[in-house]
């Protein structure tokens, strides 16, 4: 599997800033990213969560969302006007209108509590390995059988060459350009049909299955285009 | 119904004012009869004429007419003291004053109506008036019924009653009770289906039509007898019964956002509450999933003791699952959950939920055949995934590895309008005779067996497919294995957008 693959070996280890007000949770979160040669930054409320991030110039934050002292989207939010760093939500809240705010406002993953320490360390990779990747990403992209050819905007499978409409290419570039992250309905309608159609949501779930069915081996249990019910979609390479 | 008499003397007095008048027009002129001209006694008698008709009305008009012409004839033209007439020029005096007469009592007659009339129009101008106002500030079925009772005192002098619809749409008398004088409301609802007007038993019935649907009935005592109303009260009635109508269609919309707010605001509370409830029992098992994990991670564990840290994670997330289906139990039955329903292909609520499934199916086969013409259904996309979950954790759970787990849609050969989704296993199959009690809460197929769980992911199934308005049945194929079956409405799915190729 691709998602074990280390955090990349060359370079300087990677920080991590932790965002989570229950010891025991940083405890373990602590331990399993230094594991992976991570070096952590921990602290328990926005205020202090924010300030780190300025200052520890950390490579990934990990955020609880219900933090002593507010809401952990406002520090997305304020988190956004003025860095891209990766964001992975970990949330115990039920409701997936939360996930959505929290990834709307400019999360790039979520998790949901409780969860494992390898579900978290894949998630972890993924995002480390993308902020990584931005600066070299080449024009082919590669996923099992598929190659994504964006210079020569041509899909092959297996090679041959598969037939998208413009709408699913559109999206299937979106996504890939986006492995790893979790992008919302919103997003992906806003980002292909323009900001007045995102009420559409059927559009995109015509096209997601019309793409599925054109690169996934089974559709309906799909490798690399994974539902993400009440939320979106998040592309696995 | 009646309109006003004109104001002035009763019939009989008034005859006899007019006998009066014409008596001392005679007797005042008698004594000068041979000094003044008759062409100027007989000025003397047409003034008493027209005072007669103005004042008095037609009828005493005429008879001072009569009168004049008897007595002029009689006291003052040669031969006096007769009847006869010796120049037939005075037989055109007699017409005159007989058509002065007329004329003049026609002409006020119809001015005095005419006059009754306006102030009849404007009286109820301004009962409509006032009521439309008053009926603008009524914010409560009370108060309508007041400012209505008012009304019709006023435009129509009668009592009125409200009939309105209760919950189960039934006319009834509002405010309820006062049997002493109620309309009939056989004939009510008779007005209330045909939405016409209806008289009968001492009331007429007026529909209260609003711009949405009938709103109620307004009754007016009319008292025995055949109802009568002018061309002016109808318009009146109709008028005033179309803005009680919109009056009662306002309030009962301020009704509906009351109780959506409230219903609204009770729903906010509950899952406030159960998203706290959520996190407090979440955060602690958080710490056991991840402090277990970190045991078995670090790897220096004799292997004994790495399978109860195991051991730990697996019980943890055991509990974590109930906790979820505890919480989405309380949600679902703590009143009505409002659905996040959008259209969607069934493929991708399945796959999420064989997604999340995958691990408990790992040993099992599973088969999807979803038939080509499947439209979009209107679903809420987490809670129907949470309906296939529970389904496959239940095959995965009572049969073997390595039997099959098979999932069939395709739209009821049945019913037009409805989707049928089969999930069928191969396995020992469901308890004979108790099919419907596995649906209810803390129910199992079997009790007491080593397989976990407390019995409410199948209550949850169910609560889950009615609020879709679906219908869920369990049982067994005949070549055995369990099998459930979900019907689902298919609505009007919207069109899809149309892109070359």
């Amino acid at each position: 599997m691709s998602n074990t693959r280390p955090i990349p070996a060359e370079g300087p280890a990677p920080v991590v800033l932790i965002v989570e007000d229950e010891p025991q949770i940083r405890r373990f979160l602590r331990a399993a990213l230094e594991s992976e040669g991570c070096q952590t930054h921990e602290t328990d409320t926005l205020a202090r969560g924010l300030i780190e991030a300025g200052t520890r110039k950390p490579d990934l934050l990990i955020l609880d969302l219900g933090l002593p002292d507010g809401d952990g989207i406002e520090l997305i939010r304020e988190l956004r006007s003025w860095s891209g760093l990766p964001v992975l939500v970990l949330s115990a809240r039920t409701d997936e209108a939360d996930k959505v705010q929290a990834l709307d406002a400019g999360a790039d993953d979520y998790l949901g509590k409780p969860f494992g320490i390898p579900e978290l360390l894949a998630r972890v990779r993924a995002l480390l390995r993308r902020a990584h990747r931005g600066q070299e990403a080449g024009p082919v992209f590669a996923f099992g059988q598929i190659e994504v050819d964006l210079a020569q905007r041509l899909v092959r499978r297996a090679g041959e060459t598969v037939h998208l409409t413009p709408i699913e290419y559109r999206l299937l570039t979106l996504l890939v350009a986006n492995a790893g992250r979790v992008l919302t309905h919103r997003q992906l309608l806003s980002e292909v049909w323009g900001p007045n159609h995102v009420e559409h949501a059927h559009y995109l779930r015509v096209y997601m299955a019309g793409l599925r069915r054109k690169l996934e081996d089974n559709p309906t249990l799909p490798r690399h285009i994974r539902t993400e019910s009440g939320v979106g979609y998040r592309f696995v390479a | 119904m009646h309109l006003h008499r004109p104001a002035g003397p009763g019939p009989a007095p008034a005859y006899l004012w007019a006998a009066a008048a014409v008596t001392g027009v005679a007797l005042l002129a008698l004594p000068l009869r041979d000094r003044l001209d008759l062409a100027n006694i007989i000025m003397l008698f047409l003034l008493a004429v027209l005072l007669a008709a103005v004042r008095l009305g037609r009828g005493p008009g005429i008879l001072a007419a009569f009168l004049s012409v008897a007595a002029f004839n009689f006291f003052f033209v040669h031969p006096r003291l007769t009847f006869a007439v010796s120049d037939m020029q005075y037989l055109l005096t007699f017409a005159v004053i007989l058509a002065v007469a007329l004329i003049t009592t026609h002409l006020t007659t119809d001015l005095s109506r005419q006059a009754e009339v306006a102030r009849g129009r404007e009286l109820r101008m301004t009962a409509l008036y006032e009521m439309a106002r008053d009926l603008s500030a009524a914010l409560s079925l009370e108060q309508i019924q007041e400012i209505v009772s008012h009304f019709v005192r006023r435009g129509f002098q009668s009592e009125a009653r409200l009939l309105l619809p209760d919950a189960a749409e039934a006319l009834q008398l509002f405010p309820p009770g006062n049997p002493a004088a109620a309309p009939p409301l056989a004939l009510a609802r008779d007005s209330a289906r045909t939405g016409q007007p209806l008289t009968g038993d001492g009331w007429h019935l007026q529909p209260l039509k609003s711009p949405m649907r009938l709103r109620g009935i307004l009754a007016l005592a009319v008292g025995p007898g055949p109802w009568q109303e002018t061309p002016e009260q109808q318009q009146l009635l109709e008028t005033g019964a179309s803005l009680v109508a919109i009056a009662l269609e306002r309030v009962h919309y301020i009704q509906v956002a009351q109780e959506a707010q409230l219903q609204m605001e009770s729903e906010r509370l509950r899952n406030s509450l159960l998203g706290a409830l959520s996190h407090d029992l979440r955060t602690p098992l958080t710490a056991l999933v991840g402090l277990a994990d970190s045991l078995v991670l670090a790897g220096h564990l004799p292997r004994e003791e790495e399978e109860l840290a195991q051991a730990i994670r697996e019980e943890a997330l055991r509990t974590s699952a109930l906790v979820n289906n505890l919480l989405d139990m309380a949600r679902l039955q703590s009143g009505p959950v409002t659905l996040r329903k959008e259209w969607q292909p069934l493929e991708e609520v399945l796959g999420a939920a064989l997604q999340a499934r995958a691990p408990q199916l790992a040993g099992h086969q599973v088969r999807v055949e979803l038939a080509a013409d499947l439209p979009l259904l209107e679903l809420d996309a987490v809670l129907m995934e949470r309906v296939f979950c529970n389904l496959l954790e239940n095959a995965a759970k009572y049969t073997p590895p390595g039997s099959t787990v098979t999932i069939r849609a395709e739209p009821d050969p049945c019913q037009a309008d409805r989707v049928c989704i089969q999930l069928c296993d191969n396995g020992p199959g469901l308890p004979p005779g108790r099919e419907q009690q596995l649906f209810e809460k803390f129910t199992r197929g079997r009790d007491e067996s080593a397989i976990p769980g407390v019995g409410l992911g199948l209550a949850i199934v169910r609560s889950i497919v009615e609020a879709h308005q679906g219908r869920i049945e369990a049982g067994n194929l005949p070549e055995g294995g369990a099998c459930f079956s979900i019907r689902l409405p298919v609505g009007n799915p919207p069109a899809l957008p149309q892109e070359e190729a």
